[in-house]
């Protein structure tokens, strides 16, 4: 039998960039909040410095700062036809599972998502036509758009300690930045990150096929700063462990080192870890969630929060399934294509090829989270015609490195043997001279791609995992393909010694290895409760006092990263629960 | 343009590292001199890990009655071997020393910061670590 404790304003389910944000803006405010984090504590002062941090089989093999399968996992097929099964091991995403959640272990790309997301189904509709969409292709406007959230990425990149270059400035297009980015009213807080010789390379052959290369804006202090909340950035050191590793100089954007401690100095904010939470409960009638249920996974414990706000900020996957497990919304049905819980499920695709240098020595253990170049000219750049491609989306295309691990990172040209003497000798030759070039592509929502309860297997709570049913379409094919051509064609041009060419992900999508921890959908915002599980302030079309961040949110996915809008988003929310919501408590938006 | 630099690890000598370090030992008396407000701006480079409060360690150890201290001292903060190793009393002129290039004057140490090479920045930092950090 649960304990009951006593009543809180606002419950926090998940303590990552989402959960600190809106713990810390909703605790200023007066509100009474509770935080609760399935994961342990982890204090960069002990847990990430040198030399304890840099350790790739705890970090990279053994997945520390993440989601443990044994305990909780979810079933994969691609196809309803398939039996799904579990998946005993993470691989194609990581899912943190800290205090401070995915943005602990994340590369710190943060982008603007801009209206041709926010607006996907009426412009390509409006210049393509209505037959240009396919029938299965589920996407539909946000009901949000830029100039809304404008004000909210700002926040969120002077908050995080974004380095980059404005391509943007209230209409004036700037020199040196991203040219098709949507105008910003200001540049990022620091200035672009020193480049590496791979991005230095990129950028000039990207400028002489034409397109416009740009410093990738990445949460990676390029020097000592200070947020406008008082947090303190050192600068970053380009150690060469970003991505799955906290950081070693406090150079990294990350919610434990800005809005989570600011929340836990504030008397109205309490944080407890280890608190596994199973269930948001509702009230006779529905029309009202009352607080939570969890677990102690220490010990087995387990209580009932009673509160007037629940706030589910827990990794994209896991908001869906604690709604689906609370039944909160009517869970998605694509063969009747009724419900709204679990829909539009959407991930990114991509290709990459590898350019081998004889001769040059690229240092790749030498890097930042976000110590690339990037052009945009097959994304946010509208005038890039999708027509007579026939494909809805677009990829952004980057050269240079991104955490190059001294174990995992063996490059080697094609048709070298894969173990023995001559694996040895061709790993020691070709490791000072490679570089990749990437895509990075959007998918399209569709009416297959969803989530559900998954009716054979359960956790360790009992309780039944989530079920993912996801391949990509011929959309993301075609797609894929163009990507491939435009890295080969820029990759070509380098004349590089040896050439490892980019192909399409045309086979069906498996979740090994690891692609890309932007898992969207599944709680999707928008205009009305029959195509939409949430109004365009995160707020529940069932429960007015439920709110859901996080990427879940996302009716399709984009090329982009998706923390941008994520925080964005979360300041968004935050200010409609203060300025509005609590003021008058109910729909902020008439169903 | 193509850039056509190519860049190798630069593994200098161990006399030349003790060279320059003897070098920037010598002309790094200035830390009197330094302006201790505009010190305090060049602490921002530190504050992310360093505090300079009694007892509370960071990333880095706290910078609290740093002056006349040896290095690697504190019982509350685990300090590289190096560090430990290095014999060092910091005053203005080690400090001075040491925020110019930490790796080149402590090999090994684990302080991941590159260094202020600015002299006058330094002895500003100096000034005001010997008035708040006491």
């Amino acid at each position: 039998m649960a304990t009951k404790l006593k009543e809180v304003d606002a419950v926090i389910v998940g303590l990552g960039w989402t959960g600190g944000i809106l713990g810390k803006e909703l605790a200023e405010a007066g509100l009474k909040v509770v935080a609760l984090e399935r994961g342990a504590m982890r204090d960069p002062a002990k847990d990430f410095a040198v030399p304890n941090i840099r350790d790739e089989l705890r970090y990279v093999v053994r997945h520390d700062l993440m989601q443990n399968t044994a305990r909780d996992t979810l079933t994969i097929r691609n196809n309803p036809s398939q039996e799904a099964l579990p998946m005993r091991r993470l691989g194609s995403f990581l899912p943190g599972e800290v205090v401070g959640g995915s943005a602990v272990h994340w590369s710190g790309h943060t982008w603007r998502w801009t209206d041709m997301e926010f607006k996907v189904r009426s412009m390509y509709e409006e210049r393509f036509g209505k037959n240009f969409i396919p029938a299965d292709m589920t996407i539909q406007d946000w009901g949000i758009t830029y100039a809304e959230l404008e004000p909210y990425y700002d926040k969120f990149e002077y908050t995080a300690a974004i380095s980059g270059k404005a391509g943007n400035i209230k209409g004036q297009i700037q020199p040196g930045g991203n040219p098709f980015e949507a105008p910003r009213a200001r540049d990022y807080p620091l200035p672009p990150l020193t480049p590496i010789l791979a991005s230095e390379m990129f950028t000039a052959a990207a400028k002489n096929n034409g397109y416009h290369p740009f410093p990738r804006p990445s949460a990676n202090a390029s020097r000592a700063y200070t947020n406008p909340d008082g947090s303190k950035f050192g600068a970053c050191q380009y150690c060469g462990h970003c991505q799955r590793f906290g950081c070693e100089a406090n150079a990294k954007g990350s919610p434990q080192i800005t809005v989570i401690p600011i929340a836990m100095r504030n008397p109205n904010f309490e944080l407890r870890t280890n608190s596994w939470v199973t269930k948001v409960l509702k009230d006779s009638d529905g029309k009202r969630v009352t607080g939570v249920t969890y677990t102690n996974v220490l010990n087995g414990e387990e209580f009932e929060q009673p509160a007037g706000m629940v706030l589910l900020c827990a990794y994209a996957i896991n908001n869906v399934h604690l709604m689906l497990l609370s039944g909160i919304g009517a869970p998605y049905d694509p063969v009747a294509q009724t419900g709204v819980i679990g829909k539009n499920y959407c991930y990114q695709t991509g290709a990459g090829a590898t350019l081998f240098f004889e001769g040059r020595h690229f240092n790749p253990f030498m890097n930042a989270g976000g110590s690339n170049a990037s052009i945009d000219d097959f994304n946010t750049n509208w005038d890039f015609d999708r027509g007579k491609l026939g494909f809805v989306g677009g990829y952004t295309v980057a050269g240079g490195f991104n955490t190059v691990l001294p174990i995992g990172y063996r490059p080697v040209p094609r048709g070298t043997p894969q173990w023995g003497k001559a694996w040895k000798a061709a790993t020691a030759k070709w490791y000072q001279t490679a570089m990749n070039i990437g895509a990075s592509g959007s998918v399209m929502a569709n009416r297959y791609n969803y989530y559900d309860l998954d009716p054979t297997y359960r956790n360790a709570f009992g309780l039944p995992l989530m079920r993912m049913t996801f391949d990509y379409k011929a959309n993301e094919h075609k797609m894929g393909e163009h990507a491939a051509q435009t890295i080969n064609t820029i990759a070509k041009s380098m004349n590089p010694t040896h050439l490892t060419e980019a192909t399409a992900r045309t086979q069906p999508w498996t979740v090994v290895p690891y692609q890309s921890t932007h898992n969207t959908g599944g709680t999707i915002m928008g205009t009305n409760p029959r195509d939409s599980a949430l109004n365009k302030y995160l707020q529940s079309w069932d429960c007015h006092n439920l709110f859901v961040v996080g990427a879940n949110v996302f009716p399709h996915n984009a090329s982009y990263n998706p923390t941008g809008p994520v925080g964005a988003l979360a300041y968004w929310t935050a200010d409609a629960i203060k300025n509005h919501y609590v003021k008058n408590p109910g729909p902020l938006v008439p169903a | 343009m193509m850039s056509m630099r190519t860049r190798r690890l630069a593994r200098w000598p161990t006399w030349v590292v003790a060279l320059v370090a003897a070098f920037v030992a010598m002309t790094a008396t200035a830390g009197a001199d330094g302006d201790a407000a505009r010190g305090e701006k060049r602490f921002e480079d530190c504050a992310a890990c360093h505090s300079i409060e009694r007892g509370v360690n960071g990333l880095g150890p706290t910078l609290y009655g740093i002056f006349g201290r040896k290095a690697g001292e504190l019982s509350d903060y685990h300090f590289s071997p190096a560090l430990k190793r290095s014999g060092i009393i910091w005053t203005e002129g080690t400090l001075d020393t040491f925020i110019a290039d930490s790796q080149a004057t402590v090999p090994a140490n684990r302080m991941p910061y590159a260094g202020m090479p600015d002299a006058a920045d330094r002895a500003d930092l100096i000034a005001y670590l010997q008035k708040a950090a006491k």
